[in-house]
């Protein structure tokens, strides 16, 4: 370590800008005439300066603004000031604004204000731009944000006939022109507006809003409606896919309300919270250029019209009632109590739909049962929690909780054509659930240095759907419960070392009823309906993992050594096994880490850090197929070992990082901070097909079993800092970034030009976003 | 934890100060000769700024809540007498000059002012709580610039426990922590709540709506898992694959789903399609959004013809 303190002090950067500041700010140094007094009194501080940044790039500017190559402002303020700073004045008032990130599209300003203890006033704006791709392409006309995409007059159909393309593998040269890269993000601006008012010492107010503002659009799969008529005999082709853009044309207001009272053994504060969302649209429309084979139709009147729905607005209105009560110092009551009522009633999107021959295509030909949901959703909540340390060196605890979302929407049936042209028939099965959590634990301390944690927690959850069309059950487990029982032990063995083991088991119990159904349209109604069916439409003794009977056993233990005043050293490590009690669905899984961390500091400003972080993860799954001689899919269908296939999910991460300080160069002058980091992620499926056609799924031209190609993303940043204290009142700082990502993802394989798609899947060109970004920025901070 | 043992250091390296006066604090002048006391030995010299408490909430003595040294440190008379006796209640977790308090005290030293607090109704019997973590392992209580209480250096003070959140927050897809947008107390309240995990709401749905507001619905046509808890598919901290998904699509999508449609049917080298040696045409079951090429409202949908999550 000491040899790296020698390193930093001569590298090349720090004497480069060592030297380079010299020469350029020859500024007297100052200083105060009272320390002290300066110490007690706040540094304002302005920052100003530019940034270079090397390489366009969505997913580096993913959230800090930096998308585009160029130069960007750097900017930042810290301003305080009020009476409340003087400790010659008798006043509590004190005020400040700030700002950072000005340059780019992550800033953030705020101000407030208050006479402490007795009122407060603050405002905020934040803005985060999400980019999202800067390779994403598509031949729909229309701005990101818009809800309403056309492809031009000369993209053509595809539809195989007259010469067009067969398919989307093999677009016309013209269809590929139309082709275009619109660039993805989605953008938040937050502003809020807080103030508080303290009554008395024991009551006071409080009332916070923020407004959030979004704009932009997201990626979206959408599958085309088939059936639909076209001049010239064709039709529209059905689940033709579009990746179009989805807009976040949002608002959402936020108030939260309070009135708190504390006394001399109690505390209650009851408030109100508020969120109303609202989405500019109700629908989204776009054209779609896949047809059926069958005819020579043509040109713009050959596209089919498409819609789906969009967010729907919606809000929440909700009740807050919490606090304490101290029985004695040593006897402690807490709790709360929420209602909340959150409502949803936009229109629905339209079903019936203009098209380029000149009738519409109804998606509901027999009407449907109301124009909005009416939607309304209650939500309940209630806590209390008991503690008790009146026996010496022991704390028991005992609490309370419960939670339930209970829908009141209507049930309905909806009929309506499926992407497929058939009738369908729907019936909606609004969710309800109630979750209860009984909660005991005794932390017993065994000697000065020695402590255990012995816990138990019970847990019982009721599904349920209200006045369902049919009286069908809508749920797969109706009930479950949860026992956990968990003992932690604690000890500290001298001074310097902190050492914990714990050890927890949970057993959740399931019940499953395999005549449930879910909204995938499965009922005993009249109709054209698809996967009817027990159990859902899944293979009988299938049950989805989060309904499922399971055991859990988690073991996490750590080691802290303080070695010496300087150097720390940290390992902890954990392990979890998932085994699930299911004939099909997810049999176990199991998920590990390792931290080991070392900190020496060797100054007082000067620091060396290093840290590794490994995780493993895994999921199998066993699951049932139709084929290989069993019959067709039949609601009854048990599941033969000739068709049980299954799949494994294998995560693995590494994470190293290296963070310096070194400070009091140059006689004080100088800072240089390292921060180095390296993260290499992949996650790994492979799947085994144990029955007769296991050699024919590894063939190429099936594929269906054997190993993925994993997908693995390495990224490695580098963030060299320096600092120059140019005078007492200025400094400058001097920063290189270097980062660089490599991706290797088979997602992107199916969205790209010539010949890769799926047949009926329209190309966007989506490509890794690999990249390799140097960024060199210069700032000057001005102190005052 | 290092302000701690600085702060440690530092009283055990200063001349110890006259006899504490025990008047009550009042007017912002007896509350500073309360604390000159103290500050005539702990003054601009200490190597941590200790006089920069004086910025903060807890140094403007003007506000009649504001402590003075002795109303967190305790008169600390021995202390006073001789600076090799440790002042009353030390703040830290490791070791300095002196031993550090044990956490109940010092937490006790600021739970006599904090504790009736909506934000602290739920710190008894919490998880930091019962780990026996002090205010002082995350709050630098003399420094000007309380790391944990600014959004862009907070999540470097949690990690310092949560490691492997730590590297989480650098996967591919993840909230934008590290870019200091979004702090771990946006989602998790440290000194306790009603919700799981320390979430600041009741529950995870009602957590994530707060900056999700448009999955809240209710829809027409619900997802059931989306109703009860978005981690059944979602990991908050960070994942390999975007969005924050535990899994991919279809394999994601078999975990819940086997028998309608191609949810049953197994897939492997296939989802990569051509360029992954498959010389048959990839279908769009399998490849990309697979399942989500068509069933992309996987959030619900309120589109009347949308049972299937189509639209």
């Amino acid at each position: 370590m000491k040899t790296h303190n020698e390193e930093m002090k001569v590298n090349i950067l720090s004497l480069a800008v060592r030297y380079a500041l010299l020469a350029t700010f020859a500024l007297p140094l100052g200083a105060y005439a009272d320390e002290a007094d300066a110490l007690k009194h706040p540094v304002n501080t302005v920052d100003f300066g530019a940034l270079y940044s090397s390489q366009s790039s969505a997913k580096f500017g993913e959230y800090n603004g930096l998308k585009d190559e160029g130069f960007y402002g750097i900017g930042a303020f810290d301003v305080r000031g009020g009476d409340g700073y003087d400790q010659d004045k008798n006043s509590a008032l004190r005020w400040k604004l700030n700002g950072t990130d000005l340059g780019t599209t992550s800033r953030n300003l705020g101000a407030s204000i208050t006479d402490q203890g007795k009122w407060k006033v603050n405002l905020g704006y934040d803005e985060l731009q999400h980019n999202i791709t800067d390779t994403f392409q598509t031949p729909l006309q229309g701005d990101p944000g818009a809800n309403n995409f056309t492809l031009p007059a000369n993209f053509g159909s595809v539809n195989g006939a007259g010469g067009l393309p067969v398919n989307t593998r093999t677009l016309t040269n013209t269809q590929l022109n139309a082709f275009h890269i619109e660039k993805e993000q989605t953008t938040r601006r937050n502003s809020s507006l807080g103030t508080s008012y303290s009554f008395t010492e024991q009551l006071s107010a409080q009332i916070d809003y923020n407004h959030l503002e979004q704009s932009g659009a997201k990626l979206i799969g959408t599958g085309a409606q088939g059936g639909i008529n076209l001049l010239g005999g064709s039709s529209g082709r059905a689940e033709g896919n579009n990746i179009i853009m989805n807009p976040t044309n949002y608002s959402t207001d936020n108030i939260t309300a309070a009135l708190s009272w504390k006394g001399e053994k109690a505390h209650l504060t009851g408030g109100y919270y508020g969120s109303i969302f609202h989405d500019d649209y109700n629908s989204l429309s776009w054209q779609n250029s896949l047809a059926s084979a069958n005819s020579g139709c043509r040109g713009a009147n050959c596209y089919t019209n498409e819609t789906m729905s969009t967010a729907p607005s919606n809000s929440l209105h909700q009740a807050n009632l919490t606090g304490g009560y101290d029985f004695t110092p040593t006897t402690k009551l807490a709790g709360g109590f929420s209602y909340g009522y959150n409502t949803q009633n936009d229109n629905y999107a339209p079903t019936s739909i203009p098209q380029a021959n000149g009738t519409s295509y109804n998606m509901a030909p027999n009407g449907l049962p109301a124009s909005s949901l009416n939607g309304a959703v209650e939500t309940t909540h209630g806590d209390l929690k008991l503690t008790n340390q009146s026996i010496k060196d022991l704390t028991l605890t005992a609490g309370f909780k419960y939670n339930e979302r209970n829908n009141h929407t209507d049930s309905d049936r909806y009929n309506y054509n499926h992407l497929g042209n058939g009738l369908y028939t729907g019936v909606n099965t609004p969710y309800s659930n109630r979750k209860t959590q009984w909660e005991a634990a005794a932390d017993y301390r065994l000697t000065k240095s020695q402590k255990v944690r012995l816990s138990y927690e019970r847990e019982d959850i009721k599904r349920w759907c209200d006045g369902v069309v049919g009286g069908a059950q809508c749920v797969a487990s109706p009930t479950s419960d949860e026992d956990k029982v968990g003992l932690t032990y604690r000890l500290k063995a001298f001074d310097d070392v902190n050492f914990n083991a714990g050890y927890s088991f949970a057993k959740r119990n399931a019940n499953f009823d395999h005549n449930f159904q879910a909204n995938t349209g499965n009922y005993a109604l009249p109709g054209a309906v698809l996967h009817g069916g027990l159990n859902a439409g899944d293979y009988l003794g299938y049950v989805a993992y989060p309904y499922a009977t399971r055991a859990q056993n988690l073991v996490k233990s750590g080691v802290n050594w303080q070695l010496t005043r300087q150097v720390d050293l940290g390992v902890n490590g954990n392990y979890k096994y998932d085994d699930y009690n299911a004939t099909l669905g997810v049999q176990n899984g199991h998920s590990a880490g390792v931290n080991v961390d070392v900190a020496y500091n060797y100054e007082e400003n000067s620091s060396v850090s290093a840290y590794w972080s490994w995780q493993n993860g895994q999921r199998n799954l066993r699951s049932g197929t139709t084929g290989n001689g069993t019959a067709a899919f039949t609601p009854t269908q048990t599941v033969a070992p000739r068709n049980i296939w299954t799949n494994r999910l294998e995560d693995n991460s590494n994470t190293v990082g290296l963070l310096t300080k070194n400070g009091g160069l140059l006689g004080g002058k100088l800072e240089v901070i390292g921060d180095f980091s390296y993260a290499l992620d992949s996650s790994a499926y492979s799947t085994q097909i144990p029955y007769g056609t296991a050699t024919a799924c590894g063939s190429s031209a099936s594929l269906t079993c054997g190993s993925l190609s994993p997908i693995k993303n390495e990224l490695i940043s580098l963030k060299l800092t320096g600092n120059y204290k140019v005078h007492k009142n200025g400094k400058l700082a001097l920063a290189y970034i270097y980062q660089k990502l490599n991706s290797n993802d088979y997602f992107y394989n199916g969205q790209q030009f010539g010949g890769y798609t799926p047949n009926r899947v329209m190309p966007t060109g989506l490509r890794e976003q690999d990249y390799t970004v140097n960024v060199v920025a210069l700032s000057y901070s001005l102190a005052f | 934890m290092l302000c701690g043992l600085l702060i440690g250091s530092a009283y055990a390296e200063n001349t110890p100060a006259p006899a504490a006066k025990s008047a009550p604090v009042g007017k912002a002048s007896d509350a500073l000769d309360k604390d000159s006391e103290c500050t005539r030995c702990h003054d601009e010299n200490e190597k941590k700024p200790i006089l920069a408490i004086y910025q903060t909430p807890h140094g403007n003595k003007a506000d009649s809540r504001t402590p003075s040294c002795q109303s967190c440190h305790g008169d600390s008379a021995k202390h006073i007498s001789s600076k090799t006796n440790a002042p009353d209640v030390l703040f830290g977790t490791k070791k300095g000059a002196f031993p550090m308090s044990e956490v109940k005290d010092q937490n006790k030293s600021c739970l006599t002012c904090h504790e009736k607090d909506p934000k602290r109704t739920h710190w008894q019997g919490s998880a930091h709580q019962a780990a026996d973590v002090a205010c002082s392992s995350c709050h630098e209580t003399h420094a000007a610039h309380d790391k944990v209480r600014d959004k862009k250096t907070q999540p470097d003070v949690c990690f310092t426990c949560h490691k492997d959140q730590r590297a989480q927050v650098k996967k591919f897809s993840h909230h934008p922590i590290g870019e200091g947008k979004v702090a771990c107390s946006d989602c998790h309240n440290p000194h306790g709540s009603a919700g799981s995990k320390l979430l600041v709401k009741n529950t995870v749905t009602e957590t994530c709506y707060t900056c999700h507001a448009e999955k809240r619905g209710p829809f027409l046509w619900e997802h059931q898992p989306v109703t009860e808890d978005c981690t059944n598919c979602h990991t908050p901290h960070g994942s390999n694959i975007t969005p924050l998904l535990k899994s991919r699509a279809p394999f994601l999508c078999q975990e819940c789903h086997d028998g309608s449609h191609q949810s049953g049917t197994p897939v492997a080298g296939n989802a990569a399609g051509t360029q992954g040696g498959l010389t048959t045409v990839p279908s769009e079951n399998f490849t990309g959004r697979a399942c989500m090429n068509c069933h992309s409202l996987v959030h619900g949908s309120n589109h009347p013809a949308g049972a299937l999550l189509h639209r």
